[in-house]
C-alpha cells in the first residue's frame, strides 16, 4: 500500500520503454497480415532466415484494422515493412504518403487486370495475389444444373418457386457492394473518367438513366416478392443454406459457409439486365511496402523471391480460396469449378474505385437503396438525391 | 484499511528497513527515469521529455520531504487524471487546429524527407548487371556489366570505364566476391549508394541483381522554404499543408500543419453540417432521456421487489437479472440486431403468431427508436438495479416503521421515504448516466448505424443518428476521404454542450441534496 505510487511508477515506465517491440527495424522484415493469411506467411519467413539469415517477423492483425494502423503507427517509425492489403486502400494510402511503389520483377507472372488496380498514377503500389468478384450462387437441387443467364430467365424461376413457398432470390441489403451489379448493367457508374482514364470525382453516375433502370428491376424483384426484403448478410445465408432461396448475390467469401451446409450448389456471374451483363466490382487483395520502411529492398526480395512463387500462391489458396493473380499457379488453382466462376464474373468486372472520396459515398449510396427496399422513395427520386448529397459532399472538402 | 493505515504511519516515523526501502526504490526510480530521458533525448521527444522529468521530480519530492506524506496516495489519481483527462482534451484542442486527415497525416520534415529521397527511372532503362567485392577494411568495389558489354569499375564513389585485363583491376586481388546471400544481407548498405555520373543522375541498385541510372526528382531549398521539381523546374510553395505551384497544382502527400480556426469556421457556416443539427440534438437528449428514464424505471421497480425479504430465491433471480450486464455491449447488441430483423427475427415471428401482425423495427424512425430504446434498456437495466439495491439497503427501516404508526399507505412510503432518499445517492449516477447515453455511440451504431435514411435529405444524417454518430460520418465519410481536424472540432462542440448539461444538472441535483437536511 504504501509503496503503491513508486511501484505504479516503475511499471508504468518499464510498460513505455517496453511497448515498442514490433518496429521495422534495419535488417530485420517486419509483415502485418490478417489471421488468415499470417500462418502461411509466418512459414515462408522460416525460409527467408534459413536463405538469407534475415529474421522475419509476422504480426497478426484483423485485416480491416491494417490500413488505419499503418496510418497511425507508420509516421513514428514504428510500423511495418510489408502490410496485407486491399487494392481499394491505395488511393488513401499514396496520398497519404505512407506506402511505396514496389518492384515487379517479371510482371508477366501476374494476371493484368490485378496489376492494373495495384496502379496509382502510373506507379504499382502492389505484388497482387488474389481476384475476386461478387456473382450468383444457384442452387441446383432447386433449379436444376444450368443457371439462368439472364434477369428475365431469373423471375420466371422465381415465379414457379414463390409458388412452393420459397424465395427466388436473395442478397444482403441494402448494400451498395453487392448492389452494385443492378446499377452498371445499363450503364451506371460511380465516378466518371476523363480522356486519360483518371476518376472525376464530381461526376457520379448512380442516378444516370441506366443506374435507374436496374434499380427499377431491383424494386420490381422486392415488390413480386420474388427477392427476400431486408435481409441482413446473415439472413440471406441461412435462406440459401435452408434451401428457402435458390439465387443468392455474394462473393467467395461465402463458399465456405455454403458447402458446409451441404447445399449443392454452383457459381456463375451476375445474370444480364436486357441482354448486357450487370458489372460487379472487382478486387484484388496483395502486398504493399511501407514508405517508412528500414528495409524497402529487402521488402522487394522477399515478395518477389519468396511470395511470388507457386508454393506460396498455392498455400495461400489451400487457406484461403480466391481465384489467384498469379499466372503460374492459375493452371492449378482455377481449374476449381468454383474458381472458375468467380473469373468468369469477374471478367465483366470494373474494379472498385480507390480514389479518397469513395469515403463519401457509401453512405449515401447505401441510404439511396434502403429507401428503394423500405418503400419510402421511388429509384429515381431515392437515387436523384443521393447523388445531390455525395457530389455537395465532395465538393465541400475539396 | 485501517490497520494498513496505521502501519503506514508506523513506519513513516521510523523503521530503518522503510527508508532504506523508500531510497532504494526512489533510485531504481530515477535510475530508470534517467535512462528513458536518454532514449527520449535521442528520440527528440522534448515534450514527453519535460513531463517525464517534471514527474519524476514531483515523485521525489513528494516521497523525500515530510510534508508530502498525503500526496503519496493522491498522485497516482492526479497522474490519471492527467494521462486519461486533461492530456486527451489538450490533444483534441490541438488536432481541431489542425488539416490533420487523408492526405495530411505526416509533418512537413517527413514530407520533405519523401520527396528528396525520390529517385526517378524509367520504365525500360537499361539495367547494369553488377559484381560486388569487399576487403578486410569492409571496403566496397563493384564491377559493372552494361548490356552492350562495356565494363565499368566503381570504386571509393567513382566510376570508370575498364577492360577486364586492366592493371587499374588489380587491386582486387585483396577483395573477395560477395555471394547473392551476403548481398542480401548488405542490401540496406548498397541501396544507399550512388554513383554521380553528372546531370543530377546516379547509377544506384535497382534490385539484387542489377544497378541502373536514376536521377533525383525535387530539391528542397531550406532558406526559401521552397521545393524545386529539378525535371521541369517548377517551384512548389508550401500553402495549406500542400507543396503548391504557382499555377495551384499540389503535390501529394500533403503534410499535417495548424490551420486556425478554419474547422469551426466550416462547423457554423457549412449548409451540410448545421442543416441537421437541431434535429439530430433534440434526438440525442431524447434518447439519453429516455435511456435514463427506462433503464431507471424498470431498475428501481426489480430492485424494490429484489428488496423484499419475503420473495424466495431472492438470489438466484438477482443473479440472472444482472447477466444482461455481465454480457458484453457488443455481443448483446447485435444479437438484438438479429432479433428485431423484420423479415425473420425473432420478435416479428412471436408478433405474427400471437397478434398477426408485425412491425418494420429498423425500417421505421418511430419504430427504430423504440428498438433502440429497449436494446438500451436491456443493457442499462442491471446497473441500475444494482445501484438501487445498494441505496436501499441504506435506507433505515425504522423510516418504515414510524410511516407504518402515522398511517402512510405503501405508495406514500414509496413517495416521501423512498424516493427521496434513493435520489440523494442516485441522481448523481443519473446525471452521469445521462452524459453517458449522450455520447453512447456503440449501441447506435451497432443496432441502426443512424438509419433509417431520412427521404430527400439533403445530408447523410439518418433519424436515429446521435451527435456522436454524426460526428463520426462528418469524420469518417468525408470527401477527402477521413478528417479528424474537423471531427476533433465537433467533439469540442458536444463536450461543451455534454459539460453545460451536465454541470446544470449536478446544480440540480445539490437542491435535492437539500431535501436530505429537511428529512
Amino acid at each position: 500500500m504504501r509503496r503503491f505510487s513508486l511501484h505504479l511508477w516503475v511499471v508504468m515506465l518499464t510498460l513505455v520503454i517496453a511497448a515498442p517491440v514490433f518496429a521495422s527495424v534495419p535488417g530485420e522484415l517486419l509483415i502485418w497480415a490478417d489471421g488468415v493469411r499470417a500462418p502461411i506467411l509466418a512459414d515462408i519467413a522460416i525460409d527467408f532466415v534459413v536463405e538469407y539469415g534475415i529474421p522475419v517477423t509476422v504480426q497478426e492483425m484483423p485485416f480491416g484494422e491494417i490500413r488505419d494502423n499503418l496510418g497511425v503507427v507508420a509516421p513514428t517509425g514504428e510500423g511495418p515493412d510489408i502490410i496485407i492489403g486491399a487494392h481499394d486502400w491505395l488511393g488513401q494510402l499514396v496520398t497519404d504518403g505512407l506506402i511505396e511503389e514496389i518492384d515487379i520483377e517479371d510482371e508477366s507472372l501476374y494476371v493484368e487486370s490485378a496489376l492494373n488496380v495495384f496502379t496509382w498514377e502510373g506507379g504499382r503500389y502492389g505484388l497482387p495475389y488474389a481476384i475476386e468478384s461478387i456473382g450468383l450462387f444457384f442452387n441446383k437441387d432447386l433449379i436444376g444444373e444450368e443457371p439462368p443467364v439472364s434477369f428475365e430467365e431469373l423471375i420466371e424461376v422465381g415465379n414457379k418457386l414463390m409458388a412452393e413457398g420459397k424465395y427466388g432470390l436473395v442478397m444482403p441489403q441494402p448494400d451498395p457492394y453487392h448492389t452494385f451489379p443492378f446499377f452498371s448493367a445499363l450503364g451506371g457508374y460511380v465516378f466518371g473518367e476523363d480522356e486519360n482514364g483518371v476518376l472525376n470525382p464530381l461526376d457520379v453516375g448512380l442516378a444516370n438513366e441506366g443506374s435507374v433502370k436496374g434499380l427499377e428491376l431491383f424494386e420490381r424483384l422486392l415488390d413480386d416478392g420474388i427477392m427476400a426484403r431486408a435481409t441482413t448478410y446473415d439472413t440471406m445465408m441461412s435462406l440459401f443454406q435452408n434451401g428457402e432461396a435458390a439465387f443468392m448475390i455474394t462473393g467467395p467469401w461465402a463458399f465456405e459457409d455454403v458447402r458446409s451446409a451441404g447445399v449443392n450448389y454452383g457459381f456463375t456471374r451476375i445474370p444480364s439486365i436486357e441482354g448486357s451483363f450487370g458489372r460487379p466490382f472487382v478486387g484484388a487483395q496483395g502486398f504493399m511496402v511501407s514508405a517508412f520502411s528500414e528495409n524497402k529492398m529487402l521488402a522487394n526480395i522477399f515478395l518477389n523471391e519468396f511470395v511470388g512463387t507457386e508454393e506460396t500462391m498455392l498455400a495461400l489458396f489451400e487457406r484461403d480460396p480466391r481465384p489467384t493473380a498469379f499466372l503460374p499457379a492459375a493452371e492449378v488453382i482455377n481449374e476449381d469449378p468454383d474458381m472458375l466462376g468467380v473469373m468468369l464474373a469477374a471478367s465483366e468486372g470494373v474494379p472498385m474505385p480507390a480514389i479518397p472520396a469513395m469515403n463519401a459515398v457509401w453512405t449515401a449510396w447505401g441510404d439511396a437503396i434502403e429507401l428503394i427496399i423500405n418503400q419510402q422513395s421511388t429509384p429515381r427520386k431515392a437515387l436523384e438525391d443521393a447523388v445531390e448529397m455525395i457530389v455537395q459532399t465532395i465538393e465541400a472538402s475539396m | 484499511m485501517d490497520s494498513d493505515f496505521k502501519n503506514g504511519c508506523d513506519s513513516v516515523r521510523g523503521s530503518i528497513l522503510s527508508k532504506v526501502l523508500k531510497g532504494l526504490g526512489l533510485a531504481v526510480l530515477n535510475v530508470i527515469v534517467i535512462w528513458s530521458a536518454l532514449f527520449l533525448i535521442s528520440h527528440q521527444s522534448y515534450v514527453i521529455l519535460a513531463l517525464l522529468l517534471l514527474g519524476a521530480l514531483i515523485v521525489n519530492i513528494v516521497f523525500i520531504l515530510p510534508g508530502g506524506y498525503p500526496f503519496r496516495y493522491l498522485l497516482p489519481a492526479t497522474f490519471f487524471m492527467f494521462l486519461l483527462v486533461v492530456y486527451p482534451i489538450v490533444y483534441t484542442v490541438y488536432i481541431s487546429l489542425t488539416n490533420y486527415g487523408t492526405g495530411n497525416i505526416l509533418s512537413k520534415e517527413q514530407v520533405i524527407a519523401q520527396f528528396e529521397e525520390k529517385f526517378v527511372i524509367d520504365r525500360d532503362a537499361e539495367s547494369y548487371a553488377f559484381e560486388a567485392y569487399i576487403n578486410d577494411q569492409g571496403e566496397l568495389a563493384f564491377l559493372f556489366t552494361r548490356p552492350d558489354g562495356e565494363l565499368l569499375l566503381g570504386h571509393k564513389s567513382t566510376i570508370d570505364s575498364v577492360s577486364l585485363d586492366d592493371p587499374k583491376l588489380e587491386f582486387l586481388d585483396d577483395y573477395i566476391l560477395l555471394e547473392k546471400r551476403d548481398l542480401v544481407r548488405m542490401t540496406n548498405e548498397l541501396s544507399a549508394i550512388g554513383f554521380d555520373c553528372g546531370d543530377g543522375k546516379q547509377l544506384r541498385m535497382r534490385n539484387v541483381n542489377s544497378f541502373a541510372i536514376y536521377e533525383r526528382q525535387y530539391v528542397y531549398e531550406p532558406n526559401t522554404d521552397e521545393l524545386v521539381d529539378l525535371q521541369t523546374g517548377i517551384v512548389y510553395k508550401p500553402s495549406n499543408g500542400y507543396f503548391q505551384a504557382a499555377d495551384g497544382t499540389r503535390l501529394t502527400p500533403g503534410f499535417r500543419t495548424v490551420i486556425g480556426l478554419s474547422n469551426f469556421r466550416k462547423l457554423f457556416t457549412n449548409r451540410q453540417i448545421t442543416g441537421p443539427f437541431a434535429r439530430v440534438f433534440l434526438w440525442t437528449v431524447q434518447w439519453a432521456l429516455l435511456s435514463v428514464a427506462t433503464t431507471f424505471a424498470v431498475g428501481l421497480f426489480l430492485a424494490i421487489l429484489l428488496n423484499d425479504p419475503y420473495l424466495r430465491f431472492r438470489k438466484a433471480y438477482r443473479s440472472l437479472l444482472i447477466l444482461p450486464y455481465a454480457i458484453p455491449a457488443f455481443i448483446s447488441a447485435l444479437i438484438w440486431r438479429g432479433l428485431f430483423n423484420t423479415e425473420v427475427g425473432v420478435i416479428n415471428q412471436i408478433l405474427q403468431a400471437t397478434i398477426n401482425s408485425s412491425v418494420p423495427w429498423l425500417q421505421d424512425p418511430f419504430w427504430a427508436k423504440i428498438a433502440l430504446v429497449i436494446l438500451n434498456l436491456w443493457l442499462g437495466f442491471p446497473y441500475m438495479m444494482i445501484i438501487c439495491l445498494g441505496a436501499l439497503q441504506s435506507i433505515g427501516s425504522e423510516m418504515y416503521e414510524a410511516a407504518v404508526v402515522d398511517g402512510a399507505s405503501s405508495w406514500q412510503q414509496f413517495r416521501y421515504i423512498t424516493i427521496p432518499l434513493l435520489m440523494v445517492s442516485v441522481a448523481p449516477l443519473l446525471v452521469a448516466s445521462f452524459s453517458f447515453n449522450f455520447n453512447n455511440f456503440s449501441v447506435i451504431y451497432l443496432l441502426t448505424r443512424g438509419r433509417p435514411p431520412i427521404p430527400g435529405a439533403q445530408t447523410p444524417a439518418g433519424y436515429t443518428d446521435i451527435l456522436i454518430s454524426y460526428t463520426y460520418r462528418l469524420a469518417f465519410e468525408s470527401g477527402r476521404g477521413v478528417d479528424y481536424g474537423l471531427a476533433s472540432a465537433v467533439t469540442l462542440i458536444i463536450f461543451l454542450i455534454t459539460g453545460t448539461i451536465t454541470f446544470f444538472n449536478f446544480r440540480f441535483t445539490g437542491a435535492l441534496e437539500d431535501v436530505n437536511k429537511n428529512v
